[in-house]
């Protein structure tokens, strides 16, 4: 073969689907370009005004006398107040619900807890009475007491499992795609390709209608009406998604320390910025719509947790990580995980006046280990 | 079709002062062979569709400090074909699925005058990602070594031997399925 005729066989005719990849693919460059307009003149307006805004709020939140004496009091007090050397009760009702390094766990309000089996990650169906969890190629409903519903098995392997609130739908990832069964084991078909390693999210849903978020590998987050597979809208392709977030009127985009909230319409309502460097290790919900996320500083190796009503408030900060932070479904309590300290921290809503401390975590979670070992996490506070 | 020179740099000008269709332009002009690049490495459409995408999005985020006396496609190849080497190494640590059977990179039956040729996408599947990357680079884009070694950040010598090895293990192939 010479040099010319391996030239000529590279330079075939063109790939299957060539031309409607260079059209799809030019619309997305389009819109990246469209927004490399609009972006720097929105943020040379608003900069100003943005960087006036954080400042004002972190000094409120930390510097003023409100907001420091909360953080002193709470700071000092942690030690202070009675500590739980294990998981006695929860202040709240409702199911835990906690991915160990042997498997998921549902705690009760009573303190009493069953480890699910040798799963990977679970999450809640929307009135608790599925759990959907995955291990390696399996996808699996489990009753909250341990027993299999159902189990799909694929060729690959499988991880992000999240229920619809309707109840009927649970969407995957499968390597780099995203694929959708119904709520009874069946129907199981793909939705996208090349999407990121980012757990999908479905919006909340009065009306039980099935709309999801999924970011993609370039940065975009689609929102999607899965049963009909059209788009609703997306965002521009952007710097990789590291979390997505619904509540019940917005959806919360992060990428690394920047926070996008969109309504349901995908408008752009609010960005949070984080300090440089900073890193968003924790996000949640409360049912009332409020924001909270722990923000951590690497430099300081601190933590903050901070409720965003507006503006952000720090409400507690500490040594080291605090990383998942859960509402209570009653929306009175927040659990932070402290996982440098080893211990849980229930925060009462909303002054943050009172607050428990469940320490020994790790080994609650994974009785009888012997090494290094995971810090459990909170995969959620599900339904009084 | 490749531009001249001279288009080419108008283009990254207009699209730097804002003009769409200049863009427009300096994508379709190098879309089929950025993509193609990518497909003959990762040898997945998906996946090589969003490489070349990835890469022209680079392109835009990056148009305002890029320097029109440089030429814009080894800009864009050498995003393209590194990416598709870590995409094919990623691959090859992590099974995924999506991926479409060789078969289906068969050219359409109607046109077989100068089709994509299975044989040559299924050796090329026989070398490594960095193998794939200089055959890539030299033969369908059109590099010299030197070029190649400078796009890849590799010695010129190591650029030669993956080429020699590279097509004495094409032609292997090939002469197999004669």
């Amino acid at each position: 073969m010479t040099d010319a005729e391996l030239r000529e066989r590279l330079a075939g005719n063109p790939i299957p689907g060539e031309r409607e990849s260079e059209d799809r693919a030019w619309a997305i460059v389009r819109e990246a370009y469209d927004q490399r307009e609009r972006v720097p003149r929105t943020d040379r307006r608003w900069r100003p005004v943005i960087v006036l805004a954080l400042i004002a709020a972190v000094v409120a939140a930390a510097v003023t006398a409100p907001g420091r004496a909360v953080v002193e009091k709470l700071r000092e007090a942690v030690g202070l107040e009675k500590t739980e050397p294990r998981l006695l009760r929860l202040p709240a009702g409702g199911l835990l619900l906690v991915d160990s390094a042997h498997g998921p766990w549902v705690a009760h309000r009573d303190g009493s807890k069953r480890r699910l089996g040798s799963y990977e990650a679970a999450s809640w169906s929307p009135r608790g009475k599925f759990v959907v969890a995955t291990r390696g190629r399996d996808v699996v409903a489990l009753e909250p007491d341990g027993d299999v519903h159902w189990t799909l098995t694929r060729p690959h392997r499988v991880s992000d499992a999240r229920w619809a609130p309707s109840g009927f739908r649970i969407a995957y990832r499968e390597g780099n795609t995203l694929r959708v069964v119904i709520g009874n084991g069946e129907g199981d078909h793909l939705l996208a390709r090349a999407v990121a390693a980012v757990a999908p999210a479905w919006r909340p849903e009065p009306a039980g209608l099935n709309v999801a978020a999924y970011a993609s590998r370039d940065g975009t987050v689609h929102v999607v009406a899965v049963d009909t597979r059209q788009e609703l809208w997306h965002t521009y392709a952007g710097a990789p998604v590291t979390r997505l977030l619904w509540s019940e009127g917005s959806l919360l985009v992060w990428r690394g320390g920047i926070g996008h909230l969109y309504d349901f319409g995908g408008r752009l309502q609010e960005t949070i910025e984080l300090r440089p460097g900073h890193v968003v290790l924790g996000a949640t919900f409360a049912p009332n719509g409020e924001l909270f996320y722990t923000d951590y500083d690497p430099q300081a190796r601190k933590t903050s947790v901070v409720r965003m009503d507006g503006k952000p408030q720090t409400i507690f900060r500490g040594a080291g990580r605090l990383e998942d932070v859960v509402s209570s479904p009653n929306g009175n309590w927040l659990l932070v995980t402290w996982t440098s300290a080893d211990e849980w921290l229930f925060l009462h809503m909303p002054s943050v006046d009172r607050f428990l401390t469940v320490t020994n975590v790790i080994a609650q979670f994974d009785p009888g280990a012997t090494g290094p070992r995971a810090a459990p996490r909170i995969a959620g506070w599900c339904c009084s | 079709m490749p531009a001249s020179g001279r288009d080419e740099r108008a283009w990254v000008r207009g699209a730097q002062a804002g003009s769409a269709s200049d863009l427009e332009a300096l994508f379709r002009s190098h879309w089929p062979r950025a993509y193609r690049a990518a497909y003959l490495v990762v040898q997945d459409r998906a996946a090589a569709e969003d490489i070349a995408q990835e890469a022209f999005i680079s392109a835009v985020r990056a148009l305002g400090s890029f320097d029109r006396r440089r030429p814009f496609g080894p800009w864009l190849h050498r995003i393209v074909v590194n990416r598709a080497i870590d995409w094919t190494r990623a691959r090859s640590l992590r099974r995924e699925v999506g991926e479409e059977p060789l078969a289906g990179a068969a050219a359409p039956a109607e046109n077989p005058a100068r089709p994509l040729s299975p044989g040559v996408v299924s050796a090329l599947a026989d070398l490594s990602p960095d193998h794939r990357a200089v055959i890539v680079l030299r033969y369908l884009l059109e590099y010299t070594p030197g070029e190649i070694a400078k796009l890849l950040d590799l010695p010129r010598g190591t650029v030669n031997s993956r080429l020699r090895r590279g097509l004495d293990t094409l032609q292997g192939r090939l002469e197999e399925e004669r």
